[in-house]
């Protein structure tokens, strides 16, 4: 089973890592091997341009999938599409259905309400995950480019905090589908994209505490625009000597991140248990194509379990 | 006066009483804050900078724990360290939960009724989450230092992205949440025929849906809550006046990469042209822009009997060279356009720190830079002191 093998993965990581590039890259490398593979983000309930929609072209991502190349959806998460569903599915009789969904007060209550928006959001993403069509499984994997660190462990944390609240009924119902599948280390995992820098290295530690902390499987680390060394030890070493009695040279600095990711790096798996994979710096105007093929060998070499 | 430059940062530093710094997440933000913060502070002024949830390195560098209750000086020995002799700094690193704890305390109307509120299961797990209240608070928080006139200025960094933007439209954004009237529904009792009769919809609705003791832990949250909400709606006005003061600026922080720039972009239109606050300009961080006119490594000119690693190490050097040199190409145009863009404004360019800009000596340097009189990498540049 390699490390595409799971029915949900969550991509999280800190702003300016890439986050959103490696999800795209990975929901490609997966539909290209053949998983029919859908890659979603939460709508920001503010609305602004969708980081996914730009990657792949499509301009209006909705909540309902489309269809952006063979074996690949793309969709948002809408908290509202997931209270609808919900309500939907529990409320007994077309009327109450009817009017609750007419209802500005209902939708006002639960736009307003303490973590019913992640509720709605989770609810939205479960009935993808466990949509069906013709018979079987809508898609193999469902690829979630999760928000910022603090709202990644809001929503990986809901299921816990939620049923502490309501431990019976609907929702818990709901709550507990949801951890069997995310939390069960054969259906979902949680990976961490950051960068070969001593910052985000730190963080990608902790984030991956936090994540442990909610019961969401670690899949491991993607540690994204990991700089090639070009440099045989005693060049290294050379160059090193060279540079202590020269000021003012362009490659310096590219010379000193080498060595300083390679220190990350060390760092990194040192500290977690969980796989790192290497991905590399490519083209900035059109990193996705550079990091599929990435991704792809990673996977050919059995890369990860 | 302040004993600072007559460089655009300096002058900024000099003459507001508060600096928001907004950014894309990733961009170094908090670290720019600190660095503006200590640069006032060295040349005199009383410094408090406030920071929503900040690495444990940098609360480490600073020499205080993270999430005090309330400001902290930081400790003489630091603040000597960092050259720091007249002038004061404090730094407060707030959390969330705390900040909201000490909103209930502050505003419920009785002791009875906050210790009430925060009894309430739904406070109790999911204040946090509350989208809008942090930022929100953050702004009150900001008001009441500037009213009591305690520190000269204050630097406020912002939440990542999408938070700062709640940040900016606090009072809006948290209205919507706060809206007595949404409240009021949740709220058994009188009113009118239609209202009873929502409210009585939304009853049926969540006990089917949440059951009935998790409706009620919620109405009793959202009944005590809205107490909390006169007194919040009440400085609405005033907030946004207080936020277009000419003495309150916004300074975008930036890095080189293209989304960080987009959402750079984002926050000059929100704070700019549709908030109509003050723009001071921008900070261009982690840009090779400082290395212009440097030189490219050449083995042709090493003697002849240089040892054969050195050689080949430095064409694989002069490989990377020609990259960086064209990144700093990129950088120093990157730089003229968001010159042009800030219009009155500013854009001031750091360079990119090796070890991520995380000890007292580098945000020292990074101080330096900051209050220069002009920027890295500006032409004619004279010779900046490292």
């Amino acid at each position: 089973m390699h490390f595409l093998d799971r029915r949900v993965l969550l991509i999280s990581g800190k702003g300016g890592v890439g986050r959103t590039t490696v999800a795209v890259a990975l929901a490609r490398a997966a539909a290209r091997a053949g998983k029919r593979t859908l890659v979603c983000e939460i709508a920001n309930p503010e609305g602004g341009p969708s980081a996914i929609g730009r990657l792949l072209g499509v301009r209006d991502v909705g909540p309902e999938p489309q269809l952006v190349e063979h074996n690949l959806d793309v969709c948002h998460l809408w908290a509202r599409s997931g209270h609808e569903g919900f309500l939907r599915s529990v409320l007994p009789g077309k009327t109450l259905i009817r009017a609750a969904l007419r209802s500005k007060a209902v939708d006002k209550f639960l736009t307003a309400a303490p973590s019913f928006h992640e509720m709605g959001v989770f609810h939205h993403l479960l009935s993808l995950v466990e949509a069906e069509q013709k018979g079987r499984r809508r898609y193999d994997l469902t690829v979630l480019d999760m928000p910022a660190t603090g709202h990644t462990l809001a929503l990986t944390g809901l299921p816990d905090i939620l049923l502490r609240l309501m431990p019976a009924g609907p929702i818990a119902a709901l709550l507990r589908r949801g951890q069997a599948i995310l939390n069960d280390p054969a259906q979902g995992a949680a990976w961490v994209v950051t960068l070969p820098e001593q910052l985000p290295v730190t963080e990608a530690i902790e984030l991956l505490d936090g994540l442990a902390e909610t019961h969401m499987p670690a899949g491991g680390v993607l540690l994204n625009r990991m700089p090639s060394d070009p440099f045989t030890a005693p060049e290294r070493a050379a160059v090193e000597r060279w540079l202590d009695g020269t000021d003012g040279v362009f490659g310096e600095v590219a010379f000193r991140r080498i060595e300083a990711a390679e220190q990350a790096r060390a760092r990194l798996t040192a500290a977690v248990e969980a796989p790192v994979l290497d991905l590399p710096e490519t083209d900035a105007d059109d990193p996705v194509p550079g990091l599929v093929e990435a991704l792809a060998r990673h996977m050919a070499d059995g890369g990860a379990r | 006066m302040s004993g600072l430059g007559e460089g655009a940062v300096a002058r900024m530093l000099a003459e507001k009483r508060v600096v928001v710094c907004c950014g894309a997440g990733g961009v170094g933000k908090t670290t720019v804050s600190a660095s503006l913060a200590l640069a006032a502070a060295r040349a005199g002024r009383r410094v408090l900078v406030v920071t929503i949830d900040p690495s444990k390195r940098l609360a480490e560098t600073l020499g205080v724990q993270r999430n005090p209750p309330t400001p902290v000086d930081l400790p003489a020995d630091r603040l000597a360290a960092a050259g720091v002799t007249r002038g004061g700094l404090a730094a407060w690193m707030l959390d969330p939960k705390l900040v909201s704890d000490r909103v209930v305390h502050d505003f419920a109307r009785s002791p009875e009724e906050a210790r009430r509120l925060l009894d309430n299961p739904m406070y109790r797990n999911i204040t946090a989450m509350i989208a809008g209240m942090q930022e929100y608070t953050a702004v009150e928080a900001l008001h009441g230092f500037v009213r009591d006139d305690v520190y000269d200025l204050v630097i406020l960094d912002t939440p990542p992205s999408r938070d700062a933007l709640r940040f900016l439209d606090a009072p809006d954004r948290v209205s919507m949440f706060l809206d007595r009237r949404i409240f009021n529904l949740f709220v058994p009792g009188e009113g009118s025929v239609i209202r009873r009769m929502a409210t009585q919809l939304v009853e049926k609705v969540m006990d089917i849906a949440f059951g009935e003791q998790t409706r009620r832990d919620l109405q009793q949250f959202f009944d005590l809550f809205g107490s909390l909400l006169d007194h919040l709606n009440h400085n609405q006005h005033e907030m946004r006046a207080f936020f277009k003061q000419p003495d309150i600026g916004f300074l975008l922080v930036t890095s080189p990469a293209r989304e960080a720039l987009a959402e750079a972009e984002f926050f000059a239109r929100k704070t700019r042209d549709e908030l109509k606050m003050h723009l001071c300009g921008y900070v261009l961080n982690r840009s090779l822009a400082a290395q212009a006119g440097f030189a490219m490594p050449d083995p042709t000119t090493l003697p002849a009997d240089a040892e054969p690693a050195l050689t080949s190490g430095l064409s694989r050097l002069a490989d990377l060279g020609r990259v960086e040199r064209q990144q700093v190409e990129e950088h120093l145009a990157l730089a003229a356009q968001l010159d042009g863009r800030a219009g009155d404004g500013f854009a001031w360019v750091l360079p990119m720190l090796g070890g991520g800009a995380s000890d007292l000596d580098d945000l020292v340097r990074l101080a330096d830079v900051l209050v220069a009189d002009t920027p890295p990498g500006s032409t004619p540049a004279p010779e900046e002191t490292p």
